[in-house]
């Protein structure tokens, strides 16, 4: 069981803006789910205001900001998706938190974004495979998708539908111009 | 001699305590040795009350003065659904009071909930302080999972009210888990399955050597037991109207036997195949004749008559799983908590359901009761070996008003608590002079679908231009689940907040009013055991204390009246003038007032970098 002395509790309370989720929670950037979990379970050990209440008010009101912070690291990088919000935020330069909610429309963003491409290129041949598609030109659909694979190779969804397109039509109507 | 902390569960239909020794939890039983009481308060024509078991008994004779299920009541607007279905219910008057508050009103006097309920929490302090022989003054209170903040708050103030030092509002799931973890050092996996009276829960735990934390948390506040209750009920109402051609309905006494018998008959199908109801005396008709009612109910009719509310719970559960992203074949085991699980129809739908057998060493009835005493224990520092800690979630998304009428989520539902978050907002027009901060919790994206918890004004901020305006609003909840709001301005550092407490039914100067007046004023008198009329007999157990004893204990006159100063409710600026403040919402309108005070949505940060 952790246990903070009291002077270093003021002290953490004092830094605790000045520490990423990774730092909160004293684990690596490379952490995995489960250790996400302990750690926030250790964390908890020391912070919650359960464990706290026998501390003079001072000091429980710097635990409770500790484990508000403690609680909002763990919310974001428990879930995939808000973690990797975090990471890029932080990758930017754009600071040490992220608001939940904030980490849910960037992600859904960043959906919309693979969804229809991320380079200017892949968008533009990506327009264009879904417009002939439309068209039953299966062969531009093909090349199209192709092309803008080029530019985006881990694009999701555009290997989806090429994927989808292959299963749906011949070799031959797919090399049809 | 260490304190005594206990752990209350008050429940819609039966209330519970119990308390934390060396070798586990004890629940407390009442004189009558009867180990839960009911959440009935009898109110008897010379201004004293009686509450429990007994009163319950007296629903029949007196229903007007009786009042039963008051936890359906508890933070709610007189406005909401579930107050309209009460008052169909129950005979006696509940009434609205200023701001939506709901009153009960018994022969000249008027009572809010809080108070109600304070009077049941009085009756269980006393149970304790009769087994105990000391005194009580602390208590972890257990709510349903799903309660609002409002509903935290007013369970809270009841506790405040009764003299109780609530150490800790605890989730009923969260107890019960804990109940059934400690002391076993599991690593499991449960779903708690909570049907009480009124409230329907379910949790998904992790249980960990000595963390309990809450994955989700789902329920519906409408279904309960009393639910089950209401289609016998019907069942019964309606063969007599059949049989008769008249309304029980329409006789608050017939009315109250066929409710009773009602009760009775969901009871006894636990134990029995079918049940025979026979009332020799429904009502009279207009000739003076008397009019009875026998009607048979076997199990298949009965699973008939519920399925479709059992059919609701699993959608619950459904959503619980889905949230935890988790499969009923992840779970290691079922708990079930609430006497309605004793049901057979309900307890074969549940292991079908969850593809296993519900844990049968728990008590649906006491394991509440039993974890809060846990945790209270633990909370005081009391008993060794109760150092778990519990994790839990918010039940309900946290909004704030924007324009338009939407509510934005601030905190999504199922959030680990204690947590705060914080957005920034911009007035909706240039050289605003305030703001009106509203706070909603509930699913919709319309405000007006959403509970109201709380408003306050802001005007601490550098006005100008719309865009250079920036209002930082910071939303908390803490570990009780109750919500705090602070709106500041990051350039003036001007602030404004309120803890929000609105339909608890009671303003602080309410509760200054109820605290200072004499806690001994209104002392319950107990179900005296002369009363032999009662099948209750007094069962002796080896602790039981001297029924004798069960006068108000001295130490009752003490200094366990409150110091209202140390109240954390705080005034908010609501309008008095008698005007209802969601009306606006009602008729369609732009929630906020054509005036100043406009939220425009989230600043759009999100696209601006």
């Amino acid at each position: 069981m952790s246990t903070l002395s009291e002077p270093e509790i003021r002290a953490l309370s004092k830094i605790i803006d000045e520490l990423n989720y990774y730092e909160i929670l004293r684990i690596p950037p490379g952490a995995g789910s489960t250790q996400i979990r302990h750690a926030y379970h250790s964390a908890s050990r020391t912070f919650h205001p359960d464990v706290r209440r026998r501390l003079d008010t001072q000091l429980q009101t710097e635990c409770d900001r500790i484990s508000k912070r403690v609680t909002e690291a763990y919310c974001v990088l428990r879930d995939p998706r808000k973690r990797q919000a975090y990471d890029a935020k932080r990758a930017r330069g754009e600071g040490l938190r992220i608001q939940i909610s904030e980490a849910r429309a960037l992600h859904e963003r960043e959906a919309v974004q693979a969804r229809q491409g991320r380079t200017p290129e892949g968008r533009e041949l990506f327009r264009k495979a879904t417009e002939a598609i439309e068209q039953e030109r299966w062969g531009v659909a093909f090349q199209n998708l192709q092309l803008a694979l080029s530019f985006e190779a881990e694009n999701p969804f555009f290997r989806a539908e090429l994927d989808a397109l292959q299963a749906q039509h011949p070799v031959e109507a797919l090399r049809a111009r | 001699m260490a304190k005594n902390a206990v752990g209350i569960d008050l429940g819609t239909s039966y209330s519970c305590v119990s308390i934390m020794e060396p070798h586990g939890p004890r629940v407390l039983a009442n004189a009558f040795g009867e180990r839960t009481t009911a959440s009935v308060v009898f109110f008897r024509d010379d201004g004293s009350i009686e509450v429990g078991n007994h009163a319950k008994a007296n629903v029949i004779h007196d229903p007007v003065h009786t009042v039963s299920s008051a936890k359906r009541l508890m933070g709610r607007f007189f406005f909401s659904e579930e107050v309209k279905k009460a008052r169909a219910i129950y005979a006696y008057d509940i009434r609205e009071a200023a701001q939506h508050a709901v009153r009960v009103g018994i022969r000249n006097e008027e009572f809010s909930i809080p108070e109600i309920s304070a009077m049941v929490i009085r009756e269980i302090k006393q149970i304790a302080e009769a087994q105990l022989g000391t005194p009580v003054r602390q208590a972890v209170i257990t709510v349903p999972a799903y309660f609002n903040d409002n509903q935290r708050q007013a369970t809270k103030d009841a506790g405040k009210i009764a003299g109780i030092d609530v150490l800790r509002i605890l989730n009923e799931p969260t107890a019960a888990a804990l109940a059934y973890g400690f002391g076993r050092g599991m690593n499991q996996r449960v779903a708690v399955y909570d049907l009480g009276g009124g409230t329907f829960d379910i949790s998904i735990l992790e249980i960990g050597k000595d963390v309990f934390e809450v994955l989700a948390t789902c329920g519906d506040t409408f279904l309960g037991g009393d639910d089950f209750d209401d289609r016998v009920l019907d069942l019964l109402a309606d063969e007599f109207v059949a049989r008769h051609g008249l309304n029980p309905r329409n006789d608050p006494y017939a009315f109250e036997k066929l409710k009773a018998a009602a009760e009775e008959t969901k009871r006894c199908l636990s134990v029995e195949e079918e049940v025979r109801v026979q009332i020799e005396h429904v009502m009279k008709n207009e000739a003076g004749e008397v009019l009875s009612l026998d009607r048979t109910i076997d199990r298949v009719e009965f699973a008939s008559l519920v399925q479709d509310l059992i059919q609701r719970t699993f959608k619950v559960c459904d959503e619980a799983l889905q949230q935890s992203d988790l499969t009923t074949r992840d779970l290691d085991g079922v708990i079930l908590v609430g006497g309605p699980t004793r049901l057979p129809v309900i307890r074969k739908a549940v292991s079908d359901y969850f593809q296993q057998e519900p844990k049968a060493d728990v008590d649906p009835d006491e394991v509440v009761a039993m974890g809060a005493a846990i945790h209270a224990a633990s909370l005081t520092g009391t008993e060794a070996g109760s150092d778990s800690i519990l994790l839990d979630v918010t039940p309900l998304d946290l909004r704030i008003g924007v324009v338009g009428g939407l509510a934005e989520a601030v905190i999504e539902n199922n959030t680990p608590v204690p947590i705060a978050q914080s957005r920034s907002f911009t007035p909706a027009r240039d050289d605003q002079e305030s703001v009106t901060i509203r706070v909603y919790q509930g699913e919709s994206r319309v405000a007006a679908e959403n509970e109201l918890l709380g408003q306050f004004e802001f005007s601490g901020f550098a006005k100008g231009r719309r865009s250079e305006v920036q209002i930082e609003v910071q939303f908390e909840i803490n570990a009780d689940g109750i919500v705090e709001v602070t709106a500041s301005d990051p350039v003036t550092g001007e602030k404004a907040s309120t803890s929000i407490t609105l339909s608890s039914g009671l303003t602080p100067s309410d509760m200054e009013t109820i605290l200072r007046e004499d806690p001994t004023a209104r002392v319950s008198t107990p179900a005296t055991i002369q009363k032999e009329e009662t099948n209750l007999s007094p069962e002796s157990t080896e602790s039981n204390s001297d029924p004798h004893d069960q006068t108000p204990l001295p130490f009752e006159n003490d200094d366990n009246a409150i110091d209202p100063s140390s109240l954390e409710l705080e005034t908010d600026k609501l309008p008095d003038d008698g005007q209802p403040f969601m009306t606006e919402a009602v008729e369609g309108a732009d929630l906020f007032d054509a005036s100043v005070q406009d939220l425009a949505g989230p600043e759009s940060d999100l696209d601006g970098r």
